[in-house]
């Protein structure tokens, strides 16, 4: 069910000329990129200025205005299902009545390993609470859950807006130390934090 | 679009005309039954504003204005002349039907299906006020539209399977069946066509003032 | 596919289980009508149209206050995103489209019963009362599912759902409302053929439906 690519040399995530409008206000115009597997883009810019929208434009979540996005060389329009993203941020949120197994099951759409996911939920320090309700969780364990939920289909494509926030010290240091070891992946983190930016190769300034 | 007003005005004032003073007034209603040349074009208006609207929403949903520009702006225009010719459709039929059978509303299956239709508008207008200035506005208003077009056959099949009904096909003449004098079937179809003018003519009015919007808007931007 | 239909109803399912707000306020608006109702009339019997209309009328607006919640539990939570990045759009919608025919069907199995006993009427033809409580319980559900979805969309003020929904409930609970009225006495008028309406008319709407809501599921 999933699209995965056996290959990661067909890789690529493209923007062309993308622009985006919230109502009136103009967000973003006339951005291209291009990244491919391995690589990492950091979209940094002043609150408000369509970082986060970028983000789910580029994951194929938002059409934009005008532009194309592309990966895998197909176009993406909409929300039909998509297969091999991830995305973590502010606005996915994941459901308190459930507990982060039964979370976690469902992102991964059921067809990975369960002790594996499980596993990872204990790595981020869920273990003791994997099996409570969701609603009943700090923050802090919210954003590592986010993360866990992310990464549970084993997506090709990450997309990280402000991973970091929420998180304490030690929370930080586990979760950028797991991105940077990642490999043959496309990681785009929306971010204005020194430590993030620093996980990336390249930089895209929106906002000015 | 000034041709098309012409047409408009010799068609509608030959429909006046005739219908007044050429067409034979019916048996048993009398020169009361001349009421149906302008009810009858009118209820055939509504019906066909809610399919132009209904199309032209598929056509959005499929296109997203990359090719056909405003179009979901149309059909909005076409559900507004379409509320008002329902509305229109109503008010003649209870005219008509206090005339002929003496009460102003039966709920014989006609006009149940001209409530649908008054209902399924208003609802739409009422949606797409709900939406505000979402972008979803277009796409779920235009669903919505596309829906209720794909209901409505099976209404209108739902009402010969349920009842007889006390429309007109039976009061015209005693024979139970449309039998209208070869007159009153020109004039008939003359009124048709005439309200048809009238609702290009307004639809093209409405288009008009859309793109003067749209252009108004554009400059502001800039 | 099925299995993702079936991840999500089960994910709905045990959802709504644990919060069961939803659920038990139909219900509760049920039961309250129908006592209501039998109170009032003290008794008095009414022919087997009222019944039915009754009947239909609790029913629908039973189903008004829950059948849209499916989706606008998802707005309100802020989880739609999340359900959009995890499952397809199809199979969102199969899942909570059996979700609803479910809740329906279940308000019905408890309501009938209660009606019935507290109205003491007993269908003639207990058969047909059934065929067309869940033909019409079918149409009632599919046809609102897609219509929840655009009211979750739209912010998902309460009688909004109503007021889109009731033009197109309205054929649906007027064959409903007949073949009921029908069951109820000897002799009274029934036609299969209006129950297998009501199934064809599920059948057409859950089509539609399905090609619909990709356009209204998405986020622009």
């Amino acid at each position: 069910m999933k699209n995965k690519t056996n290959n990661s040399a067909d890789l690529i995530l493209e923007a062309r000329g993308i622009s985006k409008k919230f109502g009136q206000q103009r967000l973003f115009r006339d951005i291209s990129l291009r990244i491919e597997a391995g690589h990492s883009l950091a979209v940094t810019g002043p609150n408000g200025s369509g970082k986060s929208t970028l983000l789910r434009v580029l994951a194929g979540l938002q059409r934009p205005d005008a532009g194309e996005v592309a990966i895998h060389g197909k176009k993406t329009a909409g929300a039909h299902g998509l297969g091999d993203i991830g995305l973590m941020g502010p606005l996915v949120v994941p459901y308190r009545e459930l507990t982060a197994r039964e979370n976690i099951l469902f992102a991964a759409r059921d067809d990975r390993d369960r002790d594996a996911l499980f596993a990872m939920l204990e790595d981020f320090g869920l273990g003791p609470h994997a099996d409570k309700q969701v609603g009943s969780y700090s923050t802090g364990m919210i954003q590592r859950l986010k993360f866990c939920l992310a990464l549970a289909g084993d997506p090709s494509l990450l997309f990280l807006d402000e991973p970091g926030s929420n998180l304490d010290e030690p929370g930080k240091k586990k979760l950028y130390s797991a991105i940077g070891s990642m490999s043959g992946k496309i990681i785009v983190i929306a971010t204005n934090d020194r430590n993030e930016f620093a996980l990336c190769e390249r930089e895209l300034r929106l906002g000015q | 679009m000034m041709p098309m007003f012409i047409v408009l005005n010799i068609l509608m004032t030959a429909t006046i005309v005739l219908a007044f003073l050429w067409a034979p007034s019916a048996e048993i209603l009398g020169h009361s039954s001349r009421i149906i040349y302008f009810h009858v074009p009118v209820a055939w208006v509504s019906v066909l504003s809610f399919a132009v609207s209904g199309i032209m929403s598929i056509v959005y949903l499929r296109d997203r204005n990359t090719k056909y520009k405003l179009i979901e702006e149309k059909a909005h225009a076409s559900a507004s002349i379409g509320l008002a010719f329902t509305v229109l459709t109503i008010i003649s039929g209870s005219i008509w039907a206090k005339i002929s059978w003496g009460s102003f509303w039966n709920w014989d299956p006609r006009e149940r299906t001209i409530v649908v239709l008054l209902l399924i508008y208003i609802a739409y207008f009422i949606l797409r006020a709900a939406l505000g200035d979402s972008p979803e506005k277009r796409r779920i208003s235009s669903a919505y539209l596309v829906f209720t077009m794909a209901v409505m056959p099976f209404f209108v099949f739902v009402i010969p399977r349920m009842y007889d009904t006390l429309h007109p096909d039976t009061i015209i003449n005693t024979d139970r069946k449309i039998k209208l004098a070869t007159e009153m079937r020109l004039v008939l179809l003359l009124g048709a066509l005439s309200f048809t003018a009238l609702y290009i003519n307004l639809y093209r009015i409405s288009v008009r003032i859309i793109s003067l919007r749209k252009t108004i808007e554009e400059d502001d931007d800039e | 596919m099925v299995s993702d239909i079936i991840r999500n109803l089960k994910k709905d399912l045990v959802i709504e289980f644990r919060t069961r707000v939803s659920f038990a306020i139909s219900l509760a608006f049920a039961a309250i009508s129908t006592i209501a109702i039998s109170l009032v009339s003290g008794g008095a019997p009414f022919t087997d149209l009222v019944y039915s209309v009754l009947f239909w009328l609790i029913l629908f607006f039973s189903a008004m206050n829950g059948l849209a919640h499916v989706f606008t539990r998802e707005e309100e939570e802020g989880t739609s995103l999340f359900l959009m990045l995890n499952s397809g759009s199809d199979s969102i919608f199969l899942g909570k489209l059996v979700f609803n025919a479910v809740f329906f069907l279940i308000l019905e199995t408890v309501i009938a019963p209660l009606y019935l006993f507290f109205l003491q009427v007993v269908p003639a033809s207990p058969g047909h009362f059934i065929a067309v409580a869940v033909a019409g319980g079918l149409a009632v559900s599919s046809s609102t599912t897609l219509l929840g979805a655009m009211v979750a969309r739209a912010g998902g003020k309460g009688a909004l759902f109503t007021i889109i929904s009731f033009p197109v409930l309205l054929p649906v609970i007027w064959v409903s409302i007949a073949e009921t009225a029908g069951s109820l006495s000897e002799g009274g008028a029934m036609s299969r053929g209006n129950v297998v309406f009501l199934l064809a008319f599920s059948a057409l709407v859950v089509a539609i439906s399905l090609v619909l809501f990709r356009a209204v599921w998405e986020t622009e």
